[in-house]
Parts: structure tokens; sequence; C-alpha cells
């Protein structure tokens, strides 16, 4: 089949991955080939279906569980290496806010004892061996151990270089909309069998029912502090959202994000910023002398119960709404649409309300 | 039985007691459901940290202005006079409401209301036509003062925000109840619990404010309908006028097989 694709960020790429083997593929994407400006490229790329399961539904928790073993099928194609963990993460709460780590680990759907574990601080010190030297050790304690993360700049790069050795046809800065079941682009329409719009936001006007779509503001941190060595990520009580700290190669750490119910595009502000910093210096002094490489913002599309969508009209199918969760659910929701086009959806797990048919 | 009596916020008059915030929840789909389950007429809502000035939290709005409630916004996160009337100014522009609720941060890890800022703002959003909600401590002059300056409705706090600790000091709220019977007076902050809330309700106090109690639990929808009937049956409670406590046992009918020297309060 002839396909084209709508938006070039962590889904697109991965679909166009997931269907290059067996159809032509052209990809439109407004962004440049990095996908500087989407949510993929700022996220921390965490894949914790445990620790997200506190605020989300059972059945997100299980696309995020068998995300996870899908990811490795994934990256497997891929011309370039990714960095992939699966080492589990720690959850840490201050004094002030263990009550906020009390009810958190009463919400999570997970098991006690198989997906999280509240641990002391020798166990603590032989997980993260800094993190219990520093001079106020954290007595709040919970340790997930099968989450798991990437790096989602790597990942994006390599999806970049294989889809391109792959001969996939890519129109990048080419914004493009589907117009009468087909794909305006460039001042003409192109003519394709299926058309996955996979723009998130930048998708809005065209999703059934628009004002359902929102953005949420997210600030993220990106250091390079040599002076610190983490082994997974952590993740820090903060009374409003969570705040990760995840290490990526060569000390370098994603932090973040912020979670503001607004559609502001300004840069990271003053007070997000502190947010994120005391929150790295107060888990490690070695944050002190930390270089920072970037700050920025952005907006995750999100739905209003924070959940995905497949939408699926003739031959458009449109995906949208992963919120936080870009990196948790991209291999099963690529999975589903996948399945869609070549009409095999009969031996993938069924998700209620995941897909809509119109 | 006669007719319950309805709330009155600034001649406003409504049925339920309950006012709901807006923050906190999973999603904003459970904040809807929740808020529909909790029967509130009333929705806090804050612009802080959205830029509101381009407008940035709009498509949240709209999901709180879907529920066609009256909408309270607060000042959450101000310290200062200054920022206090701004986001006031703001929001009622935003909102087409002159009502707000003030609040002024004193002290950043309790979220304990400055007092005496909280004074000094009140009257100059009163002059300038606003119908302030305050949210102050349980300090008897300070109420004093604000209702001097001509508040209609007081907000003192259970206890400190987010922390689910009931009424810390149910003396000083029953005092301000006793004190000035005639403001509408509301406790806002630290409900946990329904049963926190019938205990406020039957003390006489007129409604309750809460967000992180229905927001964290674990059925935030669930929570929202045991609030709307605790606090249903906490005013009943009040309006029907609870029996005294008494320090010995009153046995309700007489002990037959008990010899009369056993029984208590013979006679």
């Amino acid at each position: 089949m002839n396909i084209g694709i709508l938006g070039a960020g962590l889904i697109g790429r991965l679909t166009a991955l997931q269907l290059s083997n067996d159809h032509q593929v052209t990809l439109f994407d407004a962004d440049d080939e990095q996908a500087t400006q989407s949510a993929a490229y700022l996220a921390a790329a965490m894949l914790a279906p445990i620790a997200e399961s506190v605020e989300t539904s059972h059945t997100l928790m299980q696309m995020g569980q068998r995300s996870q073993l899908l990811w490795p099928q994934l990256l497997a194609q891929l011309n370039a290496p990714v960095f992939f963990q699966q080492a589990g993460s720690l959850i840490l709460a201050f004094e002030q806010d263990s009550g906020n780590l009390q009810d958190f680990a009463r919400h999570l759907k997970g098991i006690e004892g198989e997906d999280f574990m509240r641990i002391d601080s020798t166990r603590l010190a032989e997980l993260e061996p800094e993190l219990a030297a520093q001079s106020k050790p954290f007595k709040h304690l919970l340790y997930l151990p099968h989450e798991g993360q990437l790096d989602n700049r790597q990942l994006l790069k390599a999806l970049q270089s294989t889809l391109q050795a792959r001969g996939v046809t890519w129109h990048a800065q080419t914004p493009a909309e589907i117009r009468d079941g087909q794909v305006w682009a460039n001042g003409q329409l192109h003519a394709f069998d299926r058309i996955i719009d996979c723009r998130g936001l930048g998708g809005k006007t065209q999703i059934p029912s628009p004002s359902r779509l929102r953005g949420v503001r997210g600030e993220v941190l990106r250091l390079y502090a040599p002076e610190v060595i983490l082994n997974r990520p952590v993740r820090l009580m903060h009374p409003r959202y969570p705040i990760y700290i995840a290490p990526k190669e060569n000390h370098h750490f994603v932090v973040g994000a912020t979670q503001i119910e607004s559609e502001d595009s300004r840069e990271p502000t003053v007070r997000s910023a502190l947010e994120l910093l005391s929150a790295c210096f107060s888990v490690h002094k070695g944050f002190a002398e930390a270089e920072i490489l970037q700050i920025a913002s952005g907006l995750r599309p999100a739905l209003g119960d924070n959940e995905p969508k497949i939408w699926v009209n003739n031959k458009v199918i449109q995906i949208n709404g992963l919120f936080r969760h870009g990196y948790l659910l991209a291999p099963v929701m690529v999975e589903q649409c996948v399945a869609l086009v070549n009409g095999k959806t009969d031996d993938l797990p069924q998700y209620p309300n995941l897909i809509e048919t119109l | 039985m006669s007719a319950a009596k309805p709330l009155n916020i600034y001649g406003t008059e409504l049925n339920s007691r309950l006012l709901v915030g807006s923050a906190l929840y999973p999603s904003p789909q459970v904040m809807q459901d929740s808020i529909k389950a909790s029967g509130a007429q009333i929705v806090t809502l804050s612009l802080s940290r959205q830029n509101p000035q381009a407008n940035g939290g709009a498509s949240f709005w709209e999901m709180i202005q879907s529920l066609g409630l009256h909408l309270l916004p607060n000042t959450a996160g101000c310290h200062s006079s200054k920022e206090a009337v701004n986001m006031a100014k703001m929001s009622r522009e935003l909102f087409q409401t002159d009502w707000v609720k003030l609040e002024l941060v004193g002290d950043d890890y309790n979220l304990q209301p400055d007092p005496i800022e909280l004074v000094k703002t009140t009257e100059i959003l009163l002059n300038d036509g606003f119908k302030v909600l305050p949210y102050c401590t349980d300090d008897l002059v300070i109420a004093r003062h604000l209702i001097e300056l001509g508040c209609k409705v007081i907000m003192p706090w259970g206890s400190p925000i987010g922390t689910g600790k009931g009424l810390l000091n149910p003396y000083a709220l029953q005092a301000i109840r006793d004190r000035f019977p005639e403001v509408t007076l509301i406790v806002d902050s630290g409900i946990g619990k329904p049963s926190h809330a019938i205990q406020a309700l039957e003390m006489g106090v007129d409604a309750i404010l809460l967000n992180t109690a229905i927001a964290h639990a674990h059925q935030p929808v669930k929570m929202a309908q045991a609030f709307a009937k605790a606090i249903e049956a906490g005013r009943l409670a009040y309006e029907a006028g609870p029996m005294s406590e008494r320090s010995t046992a009153s046995p309700s009918t007489p002990t037959l097989d008990q010899p009369f020297w056993h029984q208590v309060n013979v006679g």
C-alpha cells in the first residue's frame, strides 16, 4: 500500500518503521528532521507503567507493561545503538512529603513485593551508593524494579537514519493536513491508500471533537553532571507533580517535568527552573557544579481523561492524546495502528475505549 | 420539617454547602465527574502559573466552565498584596465574576495565610467592588477585622492546606461561629475525611471548601459522593439540634431485671 504519515514525532517515526518493510511510506512533518519542536524531543523518556499507574487506569498500566516488552524488538531494527535501560526506578520523599509517598504507595496498581517494595537504607546503599552517602539520606523510599527508560534523542536520530536508509520519503518542515481524504501539502493534494495522522497538538483541529484535546505545559532540564552517579531514574515526590531525575549515558541527566494546565508556550519560568534545580540539588549535592545544557518548555497533547485514542475513519487513522506517556505507550499504539492498516487486529490484546471507529 | 436554609454568598442563595477545588485530579475528566458527583454549586479555580495574560489555561478553564457552576477564582500562590490584587482583577475580567477567594501565603511550607496582608488586601478589593471570600486562620480578632471591613463570608482553615488533619482547633472555630452568627462561615482547607466535614457542619459552620480530600482519594468520584452525604448529614444534625453530652450513661429503657440501686440517674 501507499501510506502517508502526518507528523514525524515519536509515533510517526515508529509507525513508519513498522510499515516501511511492507509498504511505500511518505512522512510529512512541519518540524525539522531532529523533531526539535516535538514533545518527544523534550521528554525524559521514562518507561514507568507502575509509577504512572497512580493516576492512570489499569488498562493504561497494562499497555505500558506490554510496551516495555516491545521496545527491544523495535530498537533491534535500528541502524544505530540507543541507550535502553530496565534497572528499575526509585521513589524518594522528603520528611515533609512522606504523606504524599504513603498516598502514592496506596494508589499504585501493581503488586507489592513484586512490582514495588519499600526499602531501607541498607538496600539503598546497594542500589544507589551515592544517594545513601548524602549528608541527609532519604528515609522514605520505594523501589520499582521493573521500570525503565531510554535516550529519546538517540532514538529519534536512529529512527531518522534507519527510515532514510530504507528509502522512506521524508518531507521535513512541510506542514500538511487532511483534505478530502487526501494529504494537502506543498500547495497540492497527495493521494494515499491510507493516511495516518500523528501530529499531536498540530493536528488538533482535525481530530473528532477538537475541544477535547488540550496542551499541558511541561518544562525540562538537561544537565551534565560528572560528579553524580545514579544507576537508575529517581522520582522525587512533589506536592504538585512528579519530578524525575533520569540518568542517561556519560553523566547526562534529564530532569523534569513540570506539569501545568496551560497552553502557555513561553520559555521556562524562573519558578519552574528553581523547582527542578532545587530538586536535583536536594537529592545529590554533586549537582551543584553540573552544567546546565538546556532548559526548555513544551506542550503535551492530552485528552479529557489523559489517556490516548486511535480514531479510524475509513482510510484515515488518527492517533493522539499520549499526554506524558509517549514513550511508555508508543510501541502498543503503533502495534495497534499497524494491525489496523494490515487488517490483522484479531491476534492483538484488546484495550477498551482505545480504538474508536467513526 | 421546615425547608433547609440555603447557603448565602453575598446574596446568592445556594442549596449545596460544599465548595470544591479544581486542582490535583488525575485528569480533567475525573475532575468533572467528581465535581458533578459532589453536588457542589461553586468551583474554585486558580490562574497561577498558567500565563493568563496570554489565555494560557483557556482549554482547561473551558472544562471547568462547561459544568455550568458558579466560579470562585482564587489568588493561590500570591505572597503580596500587589500580586493578589492583580490576579483578582485578571480573574474578574476572564471569568466575569466579582467573587474572589483571597489567599495570601504567609509561610511557604504550610501555606499559612498572612493575616496582616490579608486584612490590608481585603480592604483594597472590597473598595474596588469585589465580593471577597478571605482564606484566614481561625483567629477571632482577624475574623472581626475582616467582618468590620464588610466581608459577608469568611473562610478560616480547619488545618493547613492539603494536610487532611481535620479541625485542629474546634474551640477557635466555635468561638468565631458564636461571636459572628450573621456571617457566612466556611471552613476552607484541612478537611481530609467526611467525618471532619460533619463535625464542622454540626458546630454550625455554614459550608466546607475542599479539594485534596476528593482529588487525592483512591476513587475521587466516590469520595465526592461521600462528602455530599456527610455535609447534608452534618447540616441536618445542626438544624435538628444535637442532644447535650452527659458524663454518665442514661438508659433509654428501664432495665427491669436490675435492682434499683444498680440503676443510674434514677429520678
